[in-house]
């Protein structure tokens, strides 16, 4: 499939420190790609330097086919949606009125804002002012000015961290039925359920380098010890995925001693620890 | 890129709701007003054509540059003028989008600071252009202030300095009589706004009000090119 992001050797620094170092991974057309990493790993740096937000020291990065900080970009801007921390809205504006004023810089009908209030569940407060809602509902907020022009990549800089177990339930459908009507997503967290709820592939990222790039069930596969656990009445059993473990499934399954059955991948949070020696938190 | 007329009056129409419920916005478009009322009856023996200047001055300061440099630091602080920037808007629909807002209140402002200090008599056509010129040349000099500090009260401890300095420079220092500073203030616009329209009004010979105007005009390019070059400064993080 086509790519829409390639980004080969990517470095960049701050004045002295390194913030990303050699970085490279190709984002394709039509999937959600996930950008795993512990706070401090490099994801909102990222973020902004694929944005057109920063620029970089070295390496290539192409978005839509042209580097984000070159050349003049109200085209570029146009067809991509971008969710970071620092996406602020106006305080004294009501819910409404903030996203009106983004239908009309995109050039998109109004109409569309009330279904997209539903999907996320504002529609009661359109009419508030922004400085008297809480921080979740400033993030779905800022989530529909990201989306409302319907763009062709959606950038995601840790869409629900300030975020309640029900919303983020119902952001990330919002999210999958926006990439099923087409939107390529780029999304990043620190938590690994949300990059295994959502994500096609999933990049680790440590100290600014990507240390493994796969599908969420082939990182698990690759990386679990092959081994499963048997319940029975007097407890867990780990048996081995070889001819032994078979037999001994075999003999649980016709004795009717077997309870339950699990294979041991690990979550992406154990691969995290082994690869990197430190935890997503 | 196109120029979308559409997109600047949304940008203006965004900053009226928000202007209409921002009181430090009102309270500050206040202000000249009362000087105003303060001056008419201090000057009323002095010389008729400062005051009516001053709250002209003052007006613009204040409303045009100050109001304009606490929205445009506020932006900054709250991080909308990012969000402004990652939509397709052109540095120059945003600018002037914001613009306009400010200089419906000057003009709003300056109209009742005119009417309670009187107009002197004086050549109508000339007044509105040395006005218009010395309204641009502050409001970009307050849009660069805002671009430049981070916080709205870094505006107000950056900004108001320079702007007093600009509009009471021309007013006070000849009484200092020194002569670096009267270098200086030879240089200023509101300078030559002063000089210029006192020309006018005593009827002084072309020389000083083309000279102040050309003055003016080049402070009016070299603020505007300031301004562009500081917001496109502002396109990427540091
Ligand atoms: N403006 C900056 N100046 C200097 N260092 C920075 C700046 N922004 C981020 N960093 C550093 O770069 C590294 C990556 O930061 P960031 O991309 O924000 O990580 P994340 O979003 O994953 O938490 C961190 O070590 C951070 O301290
Ligand atoms: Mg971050």
């Amino acid at each position: 499939m086509e790519s829409i992001i390639e980004v080969n050797n990517l470095a960049k620094m701050y004045q002295n420190k390194q913030a990303l170092n050699n970085l490279s991974f190709q984002v394709k057309k039509g999937e959600i790609f996930g950008f795993l990493g512990p706070s401090g790993s490099g994801k909102t740096t990222t973020v902004k330097i694929l944005t057109s937000q920063l620029r970089y020291t070295s390496g290539r990065v192409t978005v839509l086919g042209a580097a984000p900080d070159r050349g003049r970009k109200a085209n570029f801007l146009g067809r991509i949606g971008v969710l970071t921390d620092n996406s602020g809205l106006y305080d004294r504006l009501s819910v409404y009125d903030n996203l009106a004023l983004f239908c009309r810089l995109y050039g998109v009908p109004e109409s569309s804002l009330g279904g997209l209030l539903d999907t996320v569940n504002l529609s009661a407060d359109r009419n508030t002012l922004v400085q008297q809602l809480s921080k979740g509902m400033k993030q779905r907020v800022t989530l529909v000015r990201a989306i409302l022009h319907r763009p062709e990549i959606l950038f995601l800089d840790e869409p629900t961290s300030a975020l309640d177990p029900v919303n983020v339930l119902q952001i990330h459908e919002t999210l999958r039925q926006l990439n099923r009507d087409g939107t390529t997503i780029f999304l990043t967290t620190h938590n690994m359920q949300e990059a295994e709820a959502l994500c096609g592939r999933v990049a680790f990222l440590n100290n600014g380098e990507i240390s493994a790039l796969d599908t969420p069930l082939q990182l698990r596969l690759q990386h679990g010890d092959k081994t499963i656990t048997v319940t029975t009445p007097k407890g867990p059993e780990i048996v081995g995925q070889d001819a032994a473990g078979a037999n001994r499934i075999n003999e649980l399954i016709r004795s009717g001693a077997l309870l339950a059955i699990h294979s041991n991948e690990p979550t992406l949070g154990d691969i995290f620890v082994k690869l990197t020696g430190r935890g997503l938190e | 890129m196109t120029f979308s007329l559409n997109r600047l009056l949304a940008i203006a129409g965004k900053e009226w709701k928000d202007s209409v419920r921002n009181p430090q916005i009102l309270l500050m478009a206040g202000m000249p007003i009362v000087f105003s009322i303060l001056m008419k009856g201090q000057l009323s023996e002095g010389n008729a054509i400062d005051r009516f200047t001053v709250p002209v001055m003052i007006a613009i300061a204040v409303v045009g540059a100050f109001v304009q440099a606490l929205m445009i630091s506020e932006e900054k602080e709250k991080n909308t003028l990012r969000a402004l920037m990652l939509s397709p808007a052109s540095p120059v629909e945003v600018l002037l989008g914001k613009s306009a807002m400010t200089t419906v209140y000057t003009i709003a402002v300056m109209v009742v600071c005119m009417l309670i200090t009187g107009i002197p008599a004086i050549n109508i056509g000339y007044l509105i252009i040395y006005i218009l010129f010395l309204l641009v040349i502050f409001m970009a000099l307050g849009t660069s202030i805002g671009l430049i500090s981070r916080t709205a009260s870094e505006t107000s401890i950056v900004g108001l300095p320079i702007l007093l300095f600009f509009v009471f420079g021309p007013i006070f220092a000849p009484g200092l009589k020194v002569s670096f500073v009267m270098d200086v203030i030879g240089f200023i616009p509101s300078y030559h706004f002063m000089e210029g329209l006192s020309a006018v009004v005593h009827d002084e010979g072309r020389e000083q009000i083309w000279l102040s105007l050309g003055n003016l005009l080049v402070w009016m390019v070299l603020s505007t090119l300031l301004v562009l070059f500081i917001y496109r400064g502002k396109r990427f993080d540091k």
